[in-house]
């Protein structure tokens, strides 16, 4: 957090299925060492853009920008080297169910490295104990809990040490302990390794606990709403869809009584 | 990021017995497999009886390049030593600190459960016990379907007899017509030189028509609905068990075998014939093609054809149809409310109902030749 280099630049970035267009000219940047948060509503284009940005899909227009490369137009081993730099944590954890936990943390050290067997078990082990899943290694992911699951996919996306992590919608269908537990793992990864953080949620105590900075994105005008710090956006914004959310209130406020009391 | 791209690795004699090994550069990922290996080589080199490490000049690390680290300070590159880490900046400790302990370690690969060969032959009884138990009730709650859409015909779900009746036969028309057309070929070409032997090439009529309409249409046709309909039914029934879709039905107070099975089952049966007449007609065209090419005209073609041919042939074929019909829907619908949780279970169901299926239909088909045989059919 000390560092406020840009890793990651959103340029002016355009998604579109066909004539459908999900959201219109995104921008901003991710600074090192930080959390951040994408928001938005059902259907607002977070997980979108989240597949833009680790180049899963393409944009209609605009440019992903890692440290300078853009990875909408990487091909070949240029693609690959960018796609080293960050690691993706799915909703569902996306674990490989043929294998055991041990065996999914050790895969990209398998295909990527040159290590030793011992020493890949070595390094998958302390992944495991980083997100404190070290118990569970030789199970199956079938036999463990959505947030062990989850867990699970974020020490496989840090088994290369990447910069970046990616996390899409991390606290989705988790209890409140289990999901603050997720939380701690998140800030104490960002505060001991210095890793980069974008996540995916929508889950406002998550986004209290874990967010430095923000940016929300609104469905119905398909644009970039706010961005900044959580706490500041809800006590400062003047957008009333952005209070509303961070309100947590239910219906639209044009007319409604939440529209223009705060700030 | 550090200008320095590499691992520096150096190992020099202290006074006394010692040595001192000096880790510095970028040790990380891309780094630490050579950097080890370097290590291990220096340290093969040198008898040390203690080893201090100086890893003052690390100025880039990650988890696998601490690893090296880890197995050094451990004392598992040079057993019967307890090396001394020195000078390891503080960012590092704390990913040196993320290894677990060596007892936490062992316990990554436990050894396998293995089974005694009796416990193996027990166990595959009793599972094939209870297949056969389930298969039992399975025919049973079908049983009690039909009858309760025989006592209420809206039950049945028309419609969507209707879309497996497209999917499982229309759409499959293209592909029975291919293979059948080319199996009364082949068989026409292989028994023209043994039957020209004794001037018996008209035979070839009499005989591709008994081999498609005895045998061959109801097994191939029966075996393209297990590849086709039966492994998508398992396919479809088994995803909606996955996606919870089956115990909605049962808490909706619907039961899956009547809203799901019957439908699927009793098209099958029914569509069976129907494609394997189909499949016949064509086999038999495609032999009475190679005969024209032969020289034979089609009066004479038919006249043996005609001969041959009983109306009881047409109906052995036509009847083991709908029994083949009705066990390949049926092993399908069932392999698919079989399935279990997971990523593979799916496929595992897949798989199962088409294996399941062609071996009933062939052993089905042999229970029908014997019977035949002994009843003169």
């Amino acid at each position: 957090m000390s560092a406020t280099a840009t890793v990651i630049s959103v340029e002016d970035v355009t998604i579109a299925y066909g004539d459908n267009v999900i959201q219109k000219n995104v921008t901003f940047d991710v600074h090192a060492g930080e959390v951040f948060i994408i928001l938005g509503g059902s259907g607002s284009g977070k997980s979108s853009l989240l597949k833009a940005m680790i180049g899963l899909d393409r944009p209609a227009s605009g440019r992903i920008l890692f440290d300078g490369d853009d990875i909408v137009t990487a091909e070949g081993e240029d693609r690959l080297r960018l796609l080293r730099k960050f690691g993706v944590m799915y909703q569902s954890g996306a674990l490989f169910g043929s294998m055991t936990v041990l065996e999914n943390v050790r895969l990209p050290l398998d295909e990527f490295t040159d290590l030793g067997p011992e020493e890949k078990d070595l390094v998958a082990a302390a992944k495991l104990n980083q997100v404190g899943l070290l118990p569970a290694a030789a199970r199956k992911p079938s036999a463990l809990s959505g947030g062990m699951q989850k867990r699970a996919g974020i020490a496989r996306a840090m088994a290369l040490d990447p910069g970046i992590l990616f996390l899409d919608e991390p606290s989705a269908g988790l209890d409140p302990i289990t999901s603050a537990g997720l939380d701690e793992t998140i800030r104490s990864l960002s505060r001991d390794l210095g890793i980069t953080f974008v996540v995916v949620t929508h889950e406002l105590q998550s986004i209290y606990a874990i967010g430095d900075r923000c940016i929300m994105l609104d469905g119905r005008t398909k644009t970039m709403i706010a961005e900044g710090k959580p706490m500041d956006l809800r006590d400062h914004s003047t957008d009333p869809y952005v209070r509303q959310f961070f309100l947590r209130q239910a219906e639209p406020a044009a007319t409604g009584n939440g529209g223009t009391r705060a700030s | 990021m550090s200008p320095d791209e590499s691992a520096r690795v150096d190992l020099r004699q202290a006074p006394g017995d010692g040595a001192v090994l000096t880790l510095g550069g970028a040790l990380d990922v891309s780094t630490a497999a050579e950097a080890r290996r370097e290590v291990v080589a220096r340290l093969a080199q040198t008898r040390v009886a203690s080893l201090q490490i100086d890893a003052s000049g690390i100025d880039r690390g990650d988890v696998s390049g601490m690893a090296i680290l880890y197995e050094l300070t451990q004392g598992l590159l040079t057993p019967g030593v307890s090396p001394k880490l020195t000078g390891l900046k503080p960012e590092f400790e704390h990913l040196l600190k993320a290894f677990p302990a060596e007892d936490a370690l062992r316990a990554l690969h436990p050894p396998p459960a293995r089974r005694g060969i009796f416990e193996e032959l027990g166990a595959a009884t009793v599972s094939m016990l209870q297949d056969l138990r389930a298969q039992l009730t399975f025919v049973g709650a079908i049983v009690q379907g039909f009858a309760a859409a025989l006592r209420r015909p809206r039950l049945m779900r028309w419609h969507e007899v209707a879309v497996v009746f497209e999917k499982a036969g229309v759409n499959a028309l293209p592909i029975v017509s291919l293979i059948s057309l080319l199996m009364g070929l082949v068989i026409a070409f292989e028994a023209a030189q043994p039957l020209e032997m004794f001037g018996a090439r008209i035979f070839i009529a009499d005989m591709i028509g008994l081999v498609m309409v005895r045998e061959f249409s109801p097994i191939f046709t029966a075996i393209i609905l297990a590849g086709r309909s039966g492994a998508a039914f398992a396919a479809e029934i088994g995803t909606m068990k996955v996606n919870e879709e089956l115990n909605a039905l049962e808490t909706m107070g619907l039961d899956p075998i009547r809203f799901l099975v019957i439908q699927r089952v009793f098209a099958g049966t029914m569509l069976m014939p129907v494609l394997s007449a189909y499949s016949m007609l064509i086999g038999v065209f495609g032999g009475v093609v190679v005969m024209v090419t032969m020289g034979f005209t089609f009066a004479q073609i038919w006249a043996q054809l005609i001969g041959a041919l009983h109306v009881r042939d047409v109906l052995v074929g036509t009847s083991k149809s709908f029994v083949f019909g009705a066990i390949v829907a049926g092993l399908g619908c069932l392999r698919g409310m079989q399935t279990k949780e997971g990523p593979n279970a799916v496929g595992d169901s897949t798989t199962r109902a088409v294996v399941a299926g062609i071996l009933m239909i062939i052993v089905v088909d042999s229970v029908f030749a014997v019977l035949t045989y002994v009843l003169h059919v």
